[in-house]
């Protein structure tokens, strides 16, 4: 827990919050200043909108903690503000507000473009109101209201103060306050959960299950067919090539436990998990089949890896891998599925330059210096290989649109 | 009329504390020692739950269905009366399997929110997971995995409508379609929330709960926790928005009722909007196999549709799974009249959230199916849309008329809401503004749709669908107060409609008591009559006329009094602007009341003794609905380059028969067009194969915002309704039903130079490159640009 | 949806900051603004044991203007640069993205060096500002690093950000007299993560032409050299054909993704020529 002190509609406030409390909670829960509603605690909809140091801010993505000194008002602080008074009218008028709701975050967004925005037009309030979201009132009432107010005011000579008065830089609520460490209760539980192992059990496989999504990456070696087909069938050394992956236990009948590790900017997860392995000997094809499970995201996985190996028309072999996954929970409702997947193929990309180099290594008799994994133990394997792709593009563009 | 009757637009009363930020909320309930509930939620679709974990430090503030179960806690159901019926039981909270995402699974108790959600991480659920069913017609083949094993097959409900459909075989035009509209989430700002308590002086579970049926949530969590209704009070507070969504009863409901039993201390939870994306509020989500047959000339010979709607993992409470396929298709033919038609439906299955009511139940997904098959048939027939729509509208003159599927349309005149609409285009002068093209290379396009809504039906139409729900006469109370102020009560409840001021002005034009002195009290089965509550476009009309009929009465028992102050008889005087007159003399309705409370000894031994307070039901004459109805006109420019698309002008010709305030109508018309928007051009909730929802914020799944949404023109009609006081018809759906279907024809004119078709909702960018991309493939465009590459 | 909880420090200075970061044994995330990691952190998809928050240190709100460049600290807000707080060196390219960028109150807090380490490939700066040829500064337990904008991208949601570095500062060069830009996002609605951007500076008394395609599934394409996308001129000199080809090399497999990306770079251009 931590001390915050803030200047709350014009009074003085301390609280004790842990760090994780949001400015909303922090003023609705332990103030009672419920006037600020949350409605979608991301950022979008606009319903928390607050005055931070004197310009509008989202309360539920900003922390409490963060705003240590500063100047809060809420729609309660505008009872007796001259523009507050003059909006609250408007809307009345122009049937602005149906069920009130966003309407605290709209009048605390609209006072900003009255004081702000000379002589806006319609499709500038428009654009202006459009981090506010409404659900009832089609935004008509909302917009006449706020031109009326404008029109009215410079009518009677108020001009607009183009930023609001705000001269500090930096996020608005930030930079008052003197240096601050302070500790949330410790994470026991969490901590606890993430270090418990899933216990290696019988895993079904399902032979029609198929990936939701899927990446095809292939590569020609310099060996022969059956080298390669060797090197596939140990699967401790293809574990080692994925990136973020690591093999806990192997059993004979080709079932396999272990971790993977995928961190994906702030987001780092760890699947834990067993995959079944098998191989045709015939068709000189297999396929490694597994599910994993994150304690932390509440999310999980499942996910395949085949691979076809055949003598490449020139020699050596071709190896066709294909990798596919299907993801459940937190993670795969996280929309924004285009980010997932770009994760998801350059770990493929990456997992197949760890099995070239590997293969390659292998062939020279594994002499020489062993190659590092490109990544050993997450995924940050992106900047290796862009900067294969990026070479390649520069040369392709300057081709391309260059002159001279 | 007077300046705060019946037809006034009279500023809200309910404004002021929204305007201050002092609504009172669910969240904003304070109650001493309430502690905060998290779900712990499936992540999968469909599974077997093996095992639940819960550490060991944590037993005893997190509960599962094996506590439920001790206290015998029942599954919620909702069954159809329909023949063919299959039921499903809701659990409150998952024991064996699994059947949707966000199924809740296992409740937890903490200090904070916060704290209740860290727990809720910290219980571990075991799957085995099974193959999801995620498409609905895949679902309704043999085969398909099961949700229900017992039914053998995933179909709640098949209907079949046949009216001489083979009579139109052999019509000249012969269009097939496949059409659907997106699974949509309602999202009304204001999640759904409860806080529960046990009163013990009451000896009464209070349940605080955003809900549009606080009466009907009532009747249904009496039977799952087995407790009388006078056990149990309903509180719904100032509410959010709901949209239907806060028409139901949730699972989540019965469990913090059953945890302020349990716990002995209050309970809150507060849907957040992950939640309200991905694990409860599903709705629309429509597939039509929809065929036309029409003359050369326009005229439609018959319909012949196969309707599919994706029902979701249960059947809810109170609307059951067949809520939207049921009426799909007794409404499908819309404001039209043509002599055959044939309609199958399905109600399917899946695992995904119960489907629920969303403004425009049905009537959303059957208006862009038939608008959309209106421009087909245009343009294979060479004719303007316009001229297809007055060939085949219902006629003033065949008014009342009965319909292909037996509604009763009560009044109006279609076609003029279709002339009045395209008075307000100069079409011509646009047709020639889209024959030249854009400066900027858009592409121009101008969409029609008509449609007739149902409203306010009542028993006769419910007791036939036999769902837990019949509305049967609306009831309101009405009080006078000693000061002469008055006191309104109605079981409906408002979340947002403005009933506050509404049922106020009602009373006024009936009693003439200026509306600041008349208050309404509604969201509370402690003090108000039992109803089914606000969903159906039906406010105005059942607690309007409920209202005028208790202040009708009021006006007789007033004027006895006035009369006997008056010294006269009952029959010499009269009620005006709030007084009682005789011929002689004057006394105002505050000295009758003050007489009645509080001067007993000054009345004769026979006044009624009712005094100034009676309830009373009320019926329109015939209660198969009021028609309202519109013809919606958009204008549109897409740009073939990227797909999107703006709208340019929109125009509403609407009539809602007597508006009591035609401020609120509006607003409603506005609020209405902006979610029609929504479902043509933005709100989508996608799945993957496994089940997985695919939006669980506000950054995927996309809100129309204020540069979404134009400011349409309106024109309104006011055809008074034969059957209801006032002749006032619901309106409040209507502004959702007809906006994705003129866009969508709007759309489609800008690019039939492509012999582009859209026929899906929403109108993604993506979508509209696609239908070009694909049009160009099949060689049916008549434009030669060069735009997809 | 409340985060996990986590620990809170707020140091003044950076080597203080660095301090913090050199905890190898927590999680630590770096915040400032939090209207990029705030939405995560509420969803748990970020669950760290102490967030560092680095808007106290007086230096990474300052900006520092000289000779022939500007420099921005990381905690710079957009509507800093939106209300023209400091300088412009860009022929108002930067004002004018910042106020697209979503949504005002969000602008009150979000920062130049919080958007560019969240990496989404959708937003604005990350593209803008290759095409400005920005590059920021890091440093770190080693000592101080820059790179090019489009280089401290790794991919989505993935920064070069190597263990215990910080991104102090971006430094924007001043664009010369005759320098004209353009810039065009594709949004399903305002304020809405972009689908497709295109930028563009041409620069030539600094002798520069680069186009930049953005809001891909991962880092923006630079393209370095693109006189031959203007022409001399005219405006049938934009090659659709070579931009879709130049995108089908650089993995993007979709047509209709190639067709979106390849009109926003071709409306950048325009907007660049009739700048």
């Amino acid at each position: 827990m931590t001390q915050v002190t803030l200047t709350v509609n014009g009074k003085p406030l301390s609280a004790e919050v842990e760090p994780r409390t949001h400015l909303a909670d922090l003023l609705r829960e332990t103030h009672n200043l419920t006037g600020t509603h949350i409605g979608c605690e991301h950022g979008v909809c606009g319903a928390c909108t607050i005055l931070i140091d004197g310009v509008p801010a989202r309360s539920c993505i900003t922390f409490a903690v963060a705003c240590e000194q500063a100047e809060i008002t809420t729609i309660e602080g505008l009872d007796e503000d001259e523009i507050g008074a003059e909006l609250r009218e408007a809307f009345q008028k122009e049937h602005g507000l149906q069920c009130g709701y966003c309407t605290p975050g709209m009048i605390v967004a609209a006072r900003d473009l009255v004081l702000r925005l000379q002589a806006p037009s319609e499709k500038e309030i428009r654009t202006a109101m459009s981090g506010n979201l409404c659900r009832c009132t089609g935004y008509v009432g909302i917009i006449r209201a706020i031109q009326d107010v404008i029109a009215e005011r410079r009518a009677r000579g108020i001009d607009a103060i183009p930023d609001g008065g705000r001269k500090a830089l930096g996020p608005a609520g930030s930079g008052h306050a003197a240096a601050a460490e302070s500790a949330a209760p410790r994470k026991e539980t969490a901590a606890a959960a993430t270090s418990k192992t899933v216990a290696a059990e019988a895993l079904e496989v399902d032979p029609d299950w198929k990936p939701q999504t899927s990446f095809r990456q292939s590569f020609t070696v310099s060996h022969s067919p059956a080298e390669v087909w060797a090197f596939f069938g140990r699967i401790a050394d293809v574990i080692a090539c994925l990136p973020g992956a690591s093999l806990t236990s192997e059993s004979e009948d080709g079932q396999v436990t272990g971790e993977m590790r995928v961190k994906a900017g702030p987001i780092a997860a760890a699947f834990q998990g067993v995959a079944q392995v098998t191989r045709d000997e015939a068709s000189r094809s297999g396929r490694v089949i597994g599910t994993g499970k994150d304690t932390r995201s509440k999310s999980a996985t499942r996910g395949a890896m085949e691979y076809r190996v055949k003598p490449a028309p020139d020699g050596g072999t071709d190896v066709e891998v294909d990798v596919g996954f299907t993801l459940t929970g937190m993670l795969a409702q996280f929309g924004r599925s285009g980010l997932v997947n770009d994760v998801a193929n350059r770990l493929t990309s990456a997992f197949v330059q760890n099995l070239e180099a590997r293969l390659d290594y292998a062939a020279r008799g594994g002499e020489g210096e062993a190659p590092e994994p490109a990544v050993a133990a997450e995924l940050n394997a992106g900047a290796l290989l862009w900067s294969v792709i990026a070479g390649r593009l520069k040369r392709l563009f300057a081709k391309l649109f260059g002159r001279g | 009329m007077s300046e705060q009757g019946v037809g006034a637009s009279l500023k809200r009363k309910e404004d002021d504390r929204y305007l201050r930020g002092r609504g009172q909320y669910v969240g904003d309930i304070r109650l001493a020692g309430m502690r905060d509930a998290a779900f712990v939620r499936s992540p999968i679709a469909h599974g077997k739950i093996k095992s639940i974990h819960v550490p060991e430090e944590y037993r005893d503030r997190v509960f599962t269905a094996a506590d439920l179960d001790a206290d015998g806690v029942k599954p919620i159901v909702a069954v159809s009366g329909l023949a063919g019926f299959k039921v499903s039981e809701q659990p409150v909270l998952a024991f064996d399997k699994v059947r949707q995402v966000g199924e809740l699974i296992a409740m937890c108790i903490g200090e904070s929110r916060a704290e209740a959600e860290d727990i809720a991480d910290a219980v571990e659920v075991e799957f085995e997971e099974l193959p999801a069913v995620h498409d609905m017609l895949e679902a309704r083949k043999p085969g398909s995995a099961l949700l229900h094993e017992a039914w053998g097959d995933n179909i709640f409900l098949e209907t079949q409508i046949d009216v001489d459909i083979e009579s139109a075989f052999d019509a000249p035009i012969k269009i097939t379609r496949e059409i659907s509209t997106a699974r949509q989430c309602m999202v009304p700002m204001e999640g759904r929330g409860t806080v529960a308590t046990w009163d013990s002086r009451m000896e009464q579970l209070v349940l605080y709960t955003g809900s549009q049926m606080p009466h009907i949530v009532r009747t249904g969590l009496s039977e799952c926790l087995g407790l009388e209704q006078t056990q149990l009070r309903i509180v719904s507070p100032d509410v959010g928005g709901g949209f239907g969504y806060k028409g139901i009863l949730l699972p989540e409901d019965i469990c913090l009722g059953w945890l302020a039993l349990r716990c002995g201390y209050p309970v809150r939870w507060l849907e957040d909007r992950r939640e309200h994306l991905t694990a409860g509020a599903n709705c629309r989500e429509h597939h039509y196999s929809i065929t036309a047959y029409a003359d050369r000339d326009g005229r439609l010979r018959g319909i012949d549709c196969e309707a599919t709607v994706d029902s979701g993992a249960y059947s809810s409470y109170p609307f059951s799974a067949c809520l939207e396929a049921a009426q799909v298709a007794s409404i499908l033919p819309g404001p039209y009249d043509f002599p055959a038609y044939r309609c199958r439906t399905y109600s399917v299955a899946t695992n995904k959230c119960p489907i629920l009511p969303y403004r425009g139940v049905a009537r959303t997904g059957v208006c862009y199916a038939m608008e959309l098959m209106l421009d087909a048939v245009a343009r294979e027939a060479g004719l303007e849309p316009a001229e297809v729509r007055m060939k085949n509208l219902v006629r003033p003159e065949q008014m009342p008329f009965n319909n292909i599927t037996h509604k009763h349309f009560d009044s109006g005149d279609y076609p003029e809401a279709l002339r009045r609409a395209m008075a307000h285009i100069d079409i011509e002068a646009f047709r020639a503004r889209q024959r030249k093209g854009e400066p900027d290379g858009r592409l121009l396009g101008l969409g029609l749709s008509v449609y007739c809504e149902q409203g306010a039906h009542g028993t006769s139409v419910y007791a036939g669908w036999g769902i837990p729900m019949v509305p049967g006469h609306e009831q309101a109370t009405a009080r006078m107060t000693p000061d002469g102020g008055l006191e309104l009560r109605v079981g409906v409840h408002s979340h947002g409609q403005s009933m506050e001021t509404t049922l106020a002005q009602v009373a006024h034009e009936v009693l003439g008591i200026p509306t600041d002195k008349i208050k309404l009290v509604h969201g509370d089965t402690e003090y108000t009559p039992y109803s089914t509550g606000s969903w159906g476009s039906r406010c105005a009309v059942m607690a309007g006329g409920a209202v005028s009929t208790a202040c009708k009465e009021i006006a007789r028992l007033a004027k006895a009094v006035g009369a006997h102050m008056l010294q006269v008889k009952p029959e010499e005087v009269e009620l005006a602007q709030g007084a009682v007159y005789s011929q002689t003399g004057r006394v105002t309705l505050t000295e009758i009341a003050r007489t009645w409370y509080l001067r007993p000894q000054d009345l004769p031994k026979s006044v009624d003794p009712r005094g100034l307070e009676v309830t009373i039901g009320y019926k329109p004459e015939r209660d198969t609905g009021t028609f309202s109805y519109a013809a919606h006109l958009a204008t549109v420019a897409v740009d073939p380059e990227t797909g999107d698309i703006e709208i340019l002008d929109y125009v509403i010709a609407e009539d809602g028969g007597k508006l009591i305030n035609p401020m609120v109508v509006d607003g409603q018309i506005y609020g209405g067009l902006a979610q029609g928007i929504g479902t043509a051009l933005y709100e989508e909730m996608r799945f993957d194969g496994s089940g997985q929802p695919l939006a669980s914020t506000f950054a995927d799944y996309l809100l129309p915002g204020p540069t979404e949404v134009p400011a349409p023109k309106l024109d309104h009609m006011e055809t008074l309704a034969p059957y209801t006081e006032f002749g006032v018809k619901g309106i409040g759906e209507g502004g959702a039903i007809a906006p994705p279907a003129a866009i969508g024809n709007a759309v489609n004119d800008a690019l039939k130079g492509f012999g582009a078709e859209l026929l899906h909702s929403p109108m993604t960018p993506r979508r509209v490159l696609e239908a070009i991309a694909e049009a160009k493939a099949a060689g049916t465009a008549t434009r030669s640009d060069e735009v997809v590459s | 949806m409340k985060p996990v909880n986590f620990d809170y420090a707020r140091p003044l200075d950076v080597d203080g900051a660095l301090a913090l970061l050199a905890d190898e044994t927590a999680l630590v995330k770096v915040v400032a603004g939090s209207q990029s990691l705030g939405p995560m952190l509420n969803l748990r998809l970020v669950q760290p044991d102490l967030l560092v928050d680095i808007t106290g240190v007086e230096e990474l709100r300052s900006f520092e203007e000289s000779g022939d460049k500007l420099t921005l600290g990381a905690c710079i807000t957009h509507a800093d640069i939106e209300d023209g707080r400091l300088p412009d060196v860009t022929h108002g390219a930067l004002p004018s993205v910042a106020s697209g960028i979503a949504y005002r109150a969000v602008r009150n807090r979000g920062t130049v060096g919080g958007s560019l380490t969240h990496a989404d490939p959708s937003a604005d700066w990350v593209s803008m500002l290759a095409a400005l040829g920005a590059t920021v500064t890091l440093r770190g337990p080693e000592g101080a690093r820059h790179l090019p904008v489009e280089e401290y991208m790794l991919g989505a949601l993935e920064a070069d950000l190597r263990p215990g570095e910080l991104l102090v500062s971006v430094t924007v060069p001043k664009l010369g007299s005759g320098a004209s830009w353009g810039y065009y996002k594709s949004c399903r609605k305002t304020g809405e993560f972009a689908h497709a951007i295109g930028a563009m500076l041409i620069d030539p008394e600094r002798g520069i032409c680069r186009a930049v395609i953005g809001a891909t599934e991962t880092r923006p394409l630079v393209i370095a050299d693109a006189k031959g996308l203007i022409g001399d001129g005219d405006p049938a000199a934009f090659d659709s054909k070579a931009v879709t080809a130049a995108l089908t090399e650089a993995g993007m497999r979709d047509p209709i993704e190639r067709q979106t990306h390849s009109v926003a770079l071709r409306r950048a251009v325009e907007g660049a020529r009739g700048r």
